[in-house]
């Protein structure tokens, strides 16, 4: 079997299952958390909780004004290239045809030459956000190898990607290899990192959210 | 499944390949310089038109380009060929078929003349011979019949 | 069939057939084309071949559809005629020959004998092992016997089709006759595997040339298929190559986007990764390939190209499963095993979890209340 027949045969199969496992797990375990019993009177009623909770996930997706001037450069800089990332990701005809393979769903995607441009933008956007933290002290001293893998691998399968659709680097049966291969990697380190902040973000806002309207407060 | 007919269809004109108008301009760029090593140093050369990607477009406009000029030969020899000089003196069009009419290979020479057309060292003395073969036959032929 | 005439060179050859020399120079320079080589070779090998001798070739055909030989049949440039007549001796082919049984055999083994270390060995389809060699045989005797005997004298070995060069259909799965490429069964003499299924008939018949004139095996890649013709994928020189740039793709035969001639990768065309000279040579005189007639390329002239999943299926899909590419009912399949498993854990981690906390709250109350007292 060739590198590329294992890439997208069994190691994807493996990677796949770890990764469903995985998420399951740290779902399970997290759902399962305790939460120390409030003893208070609950300062609203149960619907608002969830209207709250909602609304929440909202608000704090964006910084207060007060705190825009210190993160909000930050902030953009990683809503940009998320948008990036999911642009190229679910746009691109190739990776159309991938997950429609495995779900059995097709949509229509974007010309490749202006994914060519949303991929190289991000690739640039990928690069400012290590710059900035390694250069901002204050992200430097927080940052452990959690972040720089989780950098480090997405940033592999964008090059790699970019490499193989350019076609420059290697042959494109290697290129497309490396490029799968290195998306199982990803799929293997998503749940055991802090890529799981993609299952997390929204129920833990929308939790945070609950837990002050119970407490009579907006966020 | 949808009939034929009713499948929509939308004629698009091709697109251009990629700057290949400019191969013609790249070709003749070419020719110049291979022209120079002609004058400079004596050396012939050719262009294989096969391995060009030209389309049949690029390929008349090169022809225009180039023109017609004085010579014109004809190989008859496992399918006929036609040599031509273009307008372009040391420029020569050789364009080669085999006996079915079909095109075997498609070249620009840059050269005095081309070497297909010249005669081998070794078949000039064959040459001789059979001129040698045929006088002795005339000559036998008119000897009278000596009754 | 000409015997084999060994002092005879090819110039006299052609002098004999009423070929002239500006006739031969014609001929290589359209084999020079067709080799993509520099127009200034043709008449090198015109001057090199009239001087040189021809060899014997001997072509054996084992596990094979007879494919290979019908293409190389249908060679432009040069014709089987051509290179029959002039240019090699074809001494042994039990499908072309006149002759057959044992005045066939007996020619092949004269031919092996006076040429004893000179002859060229054709050889097409597999060599099946199982059943000790079973299930080929001719003549009494199996396919992996007569290859390794006519190895012996054989100066090269050209390895003519998919099946020859890496096993090719009978190789693929479950390959129950034990069919193996030439190279699994000689290791000691120089080979070249001109691989497609079958080869482009001027790939056959250049490769054969550009041997016979030079008298050394050409650049090899490291699948030892020669450079010239398989030293670029069919992506690389394929005409609708803009199409994919601009991602331009047909979604099915016979759409809007396949008549329009867009790039077939999402019908599963295996051009990018598929060595071989359809995009520029292409077949029958220069008409047509594949993509160019509206159907993907099939990777005829790789390895293992049957096993690689489906024909139709874009490169960039899952591949899983013997049958090839995975169908969205096992994905689901696993996922949901893998996801049940996963919360299996996560609760029973949680029940440990939960079960450690209250257990070290009891002994905190304890001894706080053994403290007070």
């Amino acid at each position: 079997m060739d590198l590329l027949g294992f890439a997208r045969g069994p190691a994807l199969k493996v990677a796949l299952a770890i990764f469903c496992l995985g998420v399951a797990w740290r779902i399970a375990g997290f759902a399962l958390l305790r939460i120390r019993r409030d003893l208070n009177k609950p300062r609203a009623s149960p619907p608002r909780f969830l209207t709250e909770g909602l609304i929440a996930v909202g608000t704090r997706s964006w910084p207060h004004p007060e705190f825009i001037a210190r993160t909000g450069a930050g902030e953009a800089l990683g809503y940009s290239y998320h948008l990036g990332l999911f642009a190229l990701v679910l746009l691109f005809g190739p990776h159309i045809a991938f997950l429609g393979s495995l779900f059995g769903i097709s949509w229509p995607g974007l010309p490749s030459s202006l994914i060519t441009v949303i991929s190289v933008l991000t690739l640039a956007l990928f690069l400012a956000v290590l710059f900035r933290r390694v250069t901002n002290p204050v992200m430097r001293m927080l940052s452990n190898f959690d972040d720089y893998f989780s950098w480090f691998i997405t940033m592999l399968v964008l090059v790699t990607g970019l490499a193989a659709t350019a076609h420059i680097g290697a042959p494109y049966q290697t290129l497309l290899a490396l490029h799968i291969l290195s998306f199982d990697v990803l799929l293997v380190w998503f749940p055991f990192g802090k890529l799981m902040h993609a299952f997390y973000i929204f129920p833990s806002r929308a939790i945070n959210g609950a837990l002050l309207a119970r407490k009579g407060a907006t966020s | 499944m949808s009939r034929l007919s009713e499948i929509p269809i939308r004629i698009e004109p091709p697109p251009a390949l990629g700057g290949l108008g400019g191969g013609v301009t790249a070709i003749l760029s070419e020719l110049i310089s291979l022209l120079e090593r002609l004058t400079n140093s004596q050396e012939s050369a050719a262009i294989d038109l096969r391995s060009l990607p030209m389309n049949v477009d690029d390929l008349a406009e090169l022809r225009r380009a180039l023109g017609e000029g004085e010579v014109r030969a004809t190989l008859d020899a496992e399918g006929i060929s036609a040599i031509r000089e273009t307008k372009v003196p040391g420029v020569w069009w050789v364009e080669h078929r085999d006996r079915h009419g079909e095109l075997m290979a498609e070249l620009i020479e840059v050269t005095r003349m081309p070497q297909i057309l010249m005669t081998a060292s070794e078949e000039i003395a064959t040459g001789a011979r059979l001129l040698r073969e045929q006088i002795a036959l005339r000559s036998v032929a008119r000897r009278p019949l000596t009754v | 069939m000409p015997h084999s005439d060994a002092e005879v060179t090819v110039g006299e050859m052609l002098r004999r057939h009423g070929i002239s020399r500006r006739g031969f120079i014609k001929f290589c320079t359209a084999a020079a084309s067709a080799m993509a080589l520099p127009p200034a070779m043709g008449v090198a090998m015109a001057d090199q071949l009239a001087h040189a001798l021809r060899p014997s070739v001997l072509y054996l055909s084992f596990q094979e559809c007879t494919g290979c030989l019908e293409s190389l049949t249908r060679s432009f440039a040069p014709t089987i005629e051509n290179l029959i007549f002039n240019v090699i001796s074809l001494d042994y082919d039990d499908t072309l020959m006149a002759a057959a049984g044992e005045a066939a055999e007996s020619a092949r083994t004269k031919a092996m004998q006076d040429n004893f270390g000179k002859y060229v060995l054709i050889v097409d389809g597999s060599v099946p092992t199982g059943a000790g060699g079973a299930y080929c045989t001719a003549g009494g005797h199996s396919a992996v016997e007569t290859l390794r005997e006519a190895a012996k004298g054989a100066a090269a070995i050209v390895c003519v089709g998919t099946c020859s060069a890496f096993g090719g259909i009978p190789f693929a799965d479950p390959n129950p006759t034990g069919a193996w490429p030439v190279t699994a069964i000689v290791g000691d003499k120089p080979i070249i595997n001109v691989s497609g299924c079958p080869p482009i008939p001027e790939v056959i018949t250049g490769t054969l040339l550009q041997f016979v004139t030079t008298g050394k095996v050409p650049e090899l890649d490291e699948h030892l298929r020669p450079k010239v013709f398989f030293g670029n994928t069919i992506h690389d020189r394929c005409y609708r190559r803009p199409f994919y740039d601009e991602g331009k793709f047909a979604k099915s035969f016979d759409d809007e986007g396949a008549r329009n001639g867009w790039c077939l990768y999402e019908l599963g065309c295996k051009g990018p990764t598929t060595y071989n000279a359809c995009a520029t040579v292409k077949w029958n005189g220069g008409t047509s390939f594949p993509i160019e007639s509206g159907h993907g390329c099939l990777g005829c002239s790789e390895p293992g190209f049957w096993d690689k999943g489906s024909f139709y299926a874009a490169q960039s899909t899952a591949l899983w499963g013997k049958a090839g590419e995975s169908s969205p009912r096992e994905v689901l399949e696993l996922t949901a095993s893998a996801v049940a498993a996963g919360a299996v854990i996560g609760v029973a981690s949680a029940g440990v979890s939960r079960l450690r906390q209250h257990r070290s709250e009891q002994n905190a109350d304890e001894r706080e209340s053994n403290g007070d007292n």
